[in-house]
């Protein structure tokens, strides 16, 4: 009996749309959760799926020695499939001429992802045994030849690659590679004991299989073999992703935060409306187990009806928002169910939570308000509201990102804001006590209205404070990451690179650029060097360190090293200045961290056989993601210019245009020695990369921004009745039409100007946290939104309770009355 | 109930007193009530505002606590009983009709009428409801909700619920408070018909003196005491 009267009332008021505004938030909470964690996973497997095609795999082992037969029985064991690269040195013959290349040996399974390109436009798996396939460059240097001779055998010249799927990004890579097959090495006869190798193990399974490997396998590492994934920190798009996947997870977090705010204020309302209801049931003697029975039962309906539809609209969400993604990436089809059982959860557990509070008030109203119209029940304490809510919002907030860090920042705003809402609800209190009815003047009365709904106020300045927070903190951070990026990554970032240029080429490649209009770098020298000394102590290696030699860390390959009279554009100093005086470095900040560099030291390199020592005057930070080219370390041109060089530059052109085709090869048959390589495509694929993170950081804002009407509108339906009676008095004693409409105005801008106010001190609080402890970006103060926010914030408001009220306010005194 | 025999009183009210806390200080609204009323009998309790009618009448109808003294409903004490027990006893024995009407305002004609009998457990809810709506003239505004008929009809489908349980008490707040003459003579009418076909027993706190004749006792109230008894 009890569940058909929940059942009819349900119904009844769903049909007379009473139960809008709280179906609408549970609505929009769910949709948000699951539409965006169905659209952030797909986007996110998919910038991972791109971004692994980088690695040719999931994750990767480089190691300088073969990794133990277990291991690699472990990751078949466990589902995972994969690949083993051999890489070496080694001088290869043609005839009389010969040359060092990169020999690349491979396992019949690679490429685990993306495919070998060759310059024909095929994409090949494999090259036959007994044959090699060859970067472009090698075939020039040799003079085209037929074979070459690798060690003591003779392969086949088959097919020339343009790219390899793992071939990463390095411009300085000077050995052209040579790809052959793994079982072909033997036959070289160049690995003996003591050769310098690099082992590289890939490895491609699902994410849960992935992470039992790497379980399994990172501690069984030697120092010297690296476990990495696409976002060690080695490719370009690691620090992009990263940022996206977090700010994709804080604004889908701080959509729930207000779409939880929406529920608990339409909670509220709901519970309100019902007072009455209940009253008669108990005087008509229903038990209160009955009672709670019907309501809970009544909300259970709502709810469901709310994640029901929140679903739908999440799926809707997701299919439209696939229309706009491109193929690739709409290809991925991310699991249905982690979305559905997320926003299955939000909804229950929110509509539970924030209902607890005003459903408890609503069961102990007394039935003696059938009679005593103004009854309420007996406050139960306010703390335990807030503590459910806070609890709520935490459990939601962590269950969702799973990121402790991200949920207390969001939290801890939180509590910011109420602190300051009860101080501000506190002075309007104390300043209402002395307020009356005062028709003389608009602004007066609209102030005196202000204070004598304080408590009523201080709930609305929840919801309209809240909801400005969360827009300002959204719409600055998603500001400074796409700046951050544009930064990184212009329009017109460099996609080809030129390496091997002659010293005797610069000038007439300068004029070249500058005569048909390219927008190219500097030219910069490359010196190879390798170091030697810190201070003048011997460096050594990690590992040389761990076995117990003596000396201080430094970095023992060959590096590029460049010098120049003024530092690149790009390069920020952090520490010191750089006046390209005699003997001069510029040490880029990681690496001089790494090292233990400080400014004043000395570092010694050996280039040519000849030591070279330079003092250290500055520290500078470089983007490596911005596609020029960048240097560890950079020397005063005294220092290197004596040694022999050849240049590297880069430019940009735009590849849709034909006659730009017609430029490269203009260019290639004027400076024949120089290299081109082509990364418009990778460039593209970053940049694509970045632009569906935008599109996602757009989509988010308009649910944080529906999100907010939602709030906003729940506001301005609570205490309307009140602001009834109020007019019907006001009316009653005369005031005019202008005066009302004119103080209510006043009275919703003041609210929304405060609003305003509160919500730039907690965002301007949350930014600093979110930048300095998430995001890692550079803070500073927002100073225009201190008069922007207060401004919009009253004319929002205002606007809004103007449209509320509009009706209010044009009826007249009897009707006001009669209603009231 | 076995206690609800014919010799004992429908209402016995002994030295009923109501106080409560003012910011001024203790403000006394009862001061030492004592009535009975019998079985069948209809009272009317009438007043100037703030003498303390509706007070008592949310006493009698269990639905508030003395400070003092004691209200026996059908032979029922009700000091002694909790708030799930004077339900138990409200649904048993009591109905109510109120100036404002009281319908839920998302509920039709015919819902609001069912909804005190299916509280109450009554097996076929719906057809008595729909004949208690035809015996109030409104079988014609079954899916009518309350918004959609007039003050008279809305008074009317509360009387129809009122007596949908023949209750053995029926209390009624100002019943013609909020109608016309013309509406408010109609619901009289009812009132009456069908309390003296149902056989029960009425209280009616009211200020119209009409209503009040129609009573057969009408108890003046002042300043939280009961000053005058007249007998029709």
């Amino acid at each position: 009996m009890e569940l058909n009267l929940a059942w009819r009332l349900f119904k009844r008021e769903l049909l007379q749309g009473q139960l809008v505004l709280i179906l609408l938030a549970i609505t929009l909470a769910v949709l948000s959760v699951s539409g965006l964690s169905r659209v952030s996973e797909r986007l996110q497997t998919a910038i991972s799926g791109e971004a692994s095609k980088f690695i040719a795999a999931d994750r990767i082992i480089d190691s300088p020695e073969k990794l133990p037969p277990e291991i690699l029985q472990k990751s078949t064991e466990l589902g995972l499939k994969y690949a083993t690269n051999l890489e070496f040195n080694s001088m290869v013959y043609s005839g009389d001429e010969l040359q060092l290349v990169e020999v690349k040996a491979v396992s019949d399974t690679y490429p685990l992802k993306g495919n070998i390109e060759l310059t024909t436009g095929e994409t090949h798996q494999l090259p036959p045994l007994g044959s090699v396939w060859y970067e472009t460059r090698l075939a020039g240097l040799l003079g085209n030849p037929k074979q070459i001779e690798v060690g003591v055998t003779t392969f086949k010249m088959d097919k020339a690659i343009s790219r390899l799927p793992d071939a990463g990004f390095n411009p300085f890579a000077s050995s052209p590679v040579v790809l052959m097959r793994m079982e072909d090495v033997a036959k070289t006869q160049i690995v003996q004991p003591g050769s310098r190798l690099d082992y590289r193990y890939q490895f491609t399974g699902s994410p849960s299989q992935l992470k039992e490997f790497e379980d399994y396998v990172t501690p069984k590492l030697l120092t010297t073999q690296r476990w990495r994934d696409v976002e060690s920190g080695d490719s370009p798009i690691a620090g992009a992703i990263k940022r996206a996947e977090r700010f994709l997870l804080l604004a889908s977090l701080l959509g729930i935060a207000l779409a939880c705010t929406a529920i608990g204020i339409a909670a509220q309302r709901y519970c309100q409306r019902h007072y009455d209801v209940v009253a008669m049931l108990k005087t008509f003697g229903s038990s209160a187990k009955q009672i709670r029975f019907i309501f809970t039962f009544h909300l259970l309906f709502v709810s469901v009806l709310g994640v029901i539809l929140g679903l739908l609209g999440g799926w809707v969400l997701d299919i439209g928002l696939t229309q706009f993604l491109p193929e690739n990436i709409a290809a991925y089809d991310p699991s249905i169910w982690r979305p559905v059982i997320l926003g299955v959860v939000t909804g229950l557990l929110s509509a539970f939570m924030f209902s607890v509070y005003p459903l408890m008030r609503l069961l102990k109203i007394p039935p003696l308000r059938v009679l005593q119209r103004q009854l309420e029940s007996h406050t139960i304490g306010q703390w335990f509201n807030i503590v459910l809510s806070l609890l709520a919002l935490g459990l939601l907030g962590y269950l969702y990102s799973k990121s402790l860090t991200l949920t207390l920042i969001v939290m801890v705003s939180v509590v910011m804001l109420a602190a300051l809402l009860l101080v501000v609800g506190f002075v309007m209190i104390r300043l209402g006590h002395s307020s009356g009815l005062k028709i003389s003047n608009p602004v007066q009365l609209a102030f005196a209205g202000l204070m004598r709904r304080a408590k009523q106020n201080a709930v609305q300045l929840v919801g309209f404070s809240s909801a400005l927070v969360l827009l300002l903190i959204i719409f600055a951070l998603r500001q400074d990451l796409l700046n951050e990026w544009q930064q990184q990554l212009p329009k017109e970032a460099p996609n080809y690179f030129l390496v091997n240029i002659a010293p005797e080429d610069s000038k007439p490649l300068e004029s070249f650029f500058a005569e048909k209009g390219v927008k190219a770098t500097d030219i910069y020298p490359v010196v190879r060097g390798r170091m030697s000394a810190i201070d003048g102590e011997k460096v050594v290696t990690r590992k040389q360190q761990e076995a117990g030699e003596e000396g201080r860390l430094g970095i023992t390959r060959e590096l590029n090293l460049t010098w120049r009279e003024s530092l690149p554009p790009n390069n920020e100093i952090l520490s010191g200045e750089f006046n390209g005086q005699a003997n001069e470095v510029s040490v880029e900040s990681e690496v001089a961290e790494r090292l233990n560099l400080k400014l004043g030291d000395t570092v010694t390199f050996m280039i040519e056989n000849q030591p070279v020592t330079a003092k250290v005057t500055s520290l500078r930070k470089v983007h490596w993601e911005t596609l020029q080219p960048n240097f560890y370390f950079i020397f005063s041109k005294q220092a290197l210019g004596t040694f022999d060089y050849t240049s590297i530059a880069s430019f940009y052109l735009d590849q849709t245009k034909n006659s730009n085709n017609e430029l490269i090869i203009q260019l290639i048959k004027q400076f024949p020695t120089v290299s081109i390589i082509d990364v418009g495509a990778m460039v593209g694929q970053l940049r694509e990369i970045i632009d569906q993170v935008s599109l996602s950081l757009t989509l988010v804002l308009v649910l944080v921004v529906l999100a907010s009407a939602l709030v906003l509108l729940a506001q301005t339906e609570a205490g309307m009745a009140s602001r009834r009676r109020e007019l019907a008095v006001l009316r009653t004693f005369g005031g005019s039409g202008w005066l009302l409409r004119l103080s209510t105005f006043f009275e919703f801008a003041l609210l929304g100007a405060i609003s305003g106010l509160l919500a730039v001190c907690v965002t301007e609080f949350a930014l600093y946290l979110f930048k300095t402890q998430v995001f890692e970006l550079t803070t500073y103060m927002h100073w225009n939104w201190w008069w922007l926010a207060p401004l919009s914030g009253a004319a929002i408001v205002a606007s809004l309770g103007l449209w509320r009220c509009w009706h209010l306010l044009t009826q007249s005194c009897s009707n006001l009355l009669k209603e009231g | 109930m076995s206690e609800s025999v014919e010799n004992k009183p429908a209402i016995k009210v002994v030295n009923l007193e109501k106080s409560v806390k003012t910011q001024e200080g203790l403000l006394t609204i009862l001061k030492g009530i004592d009535l009975e009323v019998k079985h069948g009998e209809s009272i009317a309790i009438v007043g100037p505002s703030g003498a303390g009618k509706s007070s008592l009448l949310g006493l009698l109808a269990a639905l508030d606590n003395p400070t003092s003294g004691e209200v026996f409903l059908d032979g029922v004490g009700l000091s002694k009983l909790d708030e799930e027990q004077k339900a138990a006893l409200r649904k048993e024995k009591v109905s109510f009709i109120f100036q404002s009407f009281m319908l839920v305002d998302t509920l039709t004609a015919l819902e609001n009428v069912m909804l005190p009998a299916e509280l109450a457990g009554v097996a076929n809810a719906k057809e008595k409801s729909l004949a208690m709506l035809e015996k109030v003239g409104l079988s014609h505004r079954l899916n009518h909700l309350p918004k959609q008929l007039s003050g008279g009809e809305q008074q009317r489908v509360a009387i129809a619920r009122a007596f949908i349980c023949e209750p053995k008490v029926l209390f009624a707040d100002e019943p013609t408070g909020n109608l016309d003459e013309a509406n408010g003579s109609k619901v009289e009418q009812m009132l009456f018909e069908l309390n003296q076909e149902s056989d029960t027993t009425l209280v009616i706190v009211t200020h119209d003196m009409d209503l009040a004749r129609k009573c057969q006792r009408q108890l003046t109230m002042y300043d939280g005491s009961l000053v005058e008894e007249k007998v029709a």
